[in-house]
């Protein structure tokens, strides 16, 4: 009889441990717990946690001492100053919607981007390259090509609507458009434009870097980080009076209310 | 000469009241130090080893942390701003009058405002900050999924409370900005005025919205982001710490 291997239970306790067999392995969560390579909380993660505690107090004291937060005048009702701005981490979004429908550009788009961003992991389900950056070169090379593709051409987009409106845009499609300026440039082209452009760059990553789920997974986030930063740069930086675009250096300061609507 | 100080610290030490206070001796020894993390109610949030990688700085930011620190702050500042606040439109004690004499007569009320918005936009770039890592390093695949979903509510609820928070001076800068948002609001496909009208109390912005934004922002965001902090911390114990290389 051969002796069985492992831990053996206490005279008594077979039961017991028999017991624990019927949870199988699957159903609870099997973490990677090293016990090697490891450090005592106490101090060296704690002596980082403070000194960082400290240096952001120090940081944030000195900032409150030296800038003071805004304040303008009581709030108005009948004065909409030009432009009206949302705070500049909403800009990106004020953004889309000088190029959109604002149900769509306000609501169905950060919808599904924040439903699509939280069902990631549920997409990607490898173990592929975690705790690593980028998880490979590879990573790296798509991470720099879709920051490049998504910055490029969300530039280009907006440059590309400023100079159409510029020249007759909205009056040519109110005539000779289906659905005249509603239906087509507010809703299918930039709906287009946006799943279209998601969709090139998926297929460019996997042609150029033969990109797997993770890969282009990362190419789909950057992509969005980058959007996002230009968004929120342009609305912050580039948007005048009549939120028309001008080059950051020149936009006109304007602390005038628009003429009220007779 | 030291022989007395160094009595009275055996004497305090060992002394029924001291004893009762912490059930360990000083924090230099592997026991010690793993008693001084796992009794004491702040720092048994972390476990009493870390792997070796976690400490790097390079890797993880301190973002998640900081965010976290940077709440405590907004917590601690916003508890002590809502002494000088009244969330009223117009009266004798109005928001903007109340913002008005925290920069003018309240001691210290400018330097506490100033930490209070700035510590908010430094929260909204830590959050997207630390997303970023956590996104490049892998650090949502099995089995961080559920804690990832956790995350990018987070995020939401931090935009959420820059949100309402800006509206809260009731100048000309907060209203309209705010208004901004009523509008996307309302553009909301099918349900756009029923929702609107009960996020912001009615179909203009008014004292209504004010209250409400100001309710949101002390109370109801809060105690939610505290809640979901709680289930984010939880669970990055329970899927194994800070992740590393396999």
């Amino acid at each position: 009889m051969t002796t069985p291997r492992g831990p053996q239970p206490f005279a008594g306790q077979e039961k017991r441990l028999r017991l624990l067999a019927f949870v199988r392995q699957d159903s609870v969560v099997r973490v990677d717990k090293r016990v090697e390579d490891t450090a005592m909380v106490w101090p060296h993660l704690l002596v980082i946690e403070f000194i960082a505690a400290m240096l952001w107090s120090i940081g944030l004291f000195v900032i409150a001492a030296a800038f003071n937060a805004p304040l303008q005048d009581h709030a108005t009702p009948d004065c909409t100053p030009n432009p009206s701005k949302a705070p500049w981490y909403l800009l990106n979004l004020q953004e889309l919607l000088l190029h959109m429908d604002k149900g769509l550009a306000g609501v169905v788009v950060p919808t599904v981007w924040l439903t699509f961003m939280a069902a990631i992991p549920y997409i990607d389900r490898s173990r592929e390259g975690v705790g690593i950056y980028f998880t490979s070169a590879n990573g790296k090379r798509i991470t720099i090509f879709a920051a490049v593709f998504a910055t490029v051409g969300t530039f280009s987009l907006i440059l590309l609507d400023a100079f159409l409106k510029a020249h007759g845009y909205i009056e040519f499609a109110t005539e000779h458009f289906p659905g005249g300026k509603q239906l087509l440039p507010n809703y299918l082209i930039p709906i287009g434009v946006m799943i279209g452009l998601s969709v090139l760059l998926v297929l460019i990553v996997q042609r150029l870097y033969a990109a797997n789920t993770r890969e282009w997974m990362i190419a789909v986030y950057t992509g969005f980080v980058a959007v996002y930063l230009v968004l929120t740069v342009v609305g912050t930086s580039m948007r005048g009076p009549g939120m028309d675009l001008f080059p950051p250096w020149a936009v006109p300061s304007t602390h005038q209310c628009l003429e009220p609507n007779i | 000469m030291l022989e007395i100080p160094a009595q009275i610290w055996q004497k305090t030490k060992t002394s029924y009241i001291w004893r009762s206070l912490f059930r360990h001796g000083y924090p230099d020894s592997r026991k010690n130090q793993s008693l001084a993390v796992f009794t004491n109610v702040f720092l048994h949030l972390h476990p009493v080893k870390v792997r070796r990688h976690a400490l790097a700085i390079p890797y993880t930011w301190c973002m998640g942390g900081l965010s976290f620190f940077l709440f405590l702050i907004l917590t601690l500042t916003g508890t002590l701003l809502m002494f000088y606040y009244h969330p009223s439109v117009d009266g004798v004690y109005n928001a903007y009058g109340d913002i008005k004499d925290l920069e003018t007569v309240v001691v210290f009320g400018q330097l506490l405002r100033n930490m209070h918005r700035w510590a908010a936009h430094g929260m909204v770039i830590t959050v997207f900050l630390h997303m970023i890592r956590v996104f490049y390093t892998g650090s949502y695949k099995p089995p961080r999924e559920f804690n990832w979903v956790i995350g990018t509510l987070l995020f939401f609820f931090t935009i959420l409370l820059s949100y309402t928070g800006y509206l809260l001076p009731w100048d000309q800068l907060a209203f309209w900005a705010v208004t901004v948002g009523y509008e996307i609001a309302r553009a909301t496909p099918f349900i756009g005025d029923e929702f609107s009208f009960v996020v912001f109390g009615g179909f203009q912005l008014g004292p209504n919205a004010l209250l409400r934004f100001y309710v949101l922002h002390v109370v109801g965001l809060p105690l939610a982001t505290g809640f979901l902090i709680a289930i984010h911390f939880w669970r990055i114990r329970k899927d194994g710490g800070i992740t590393g290389p396999l």
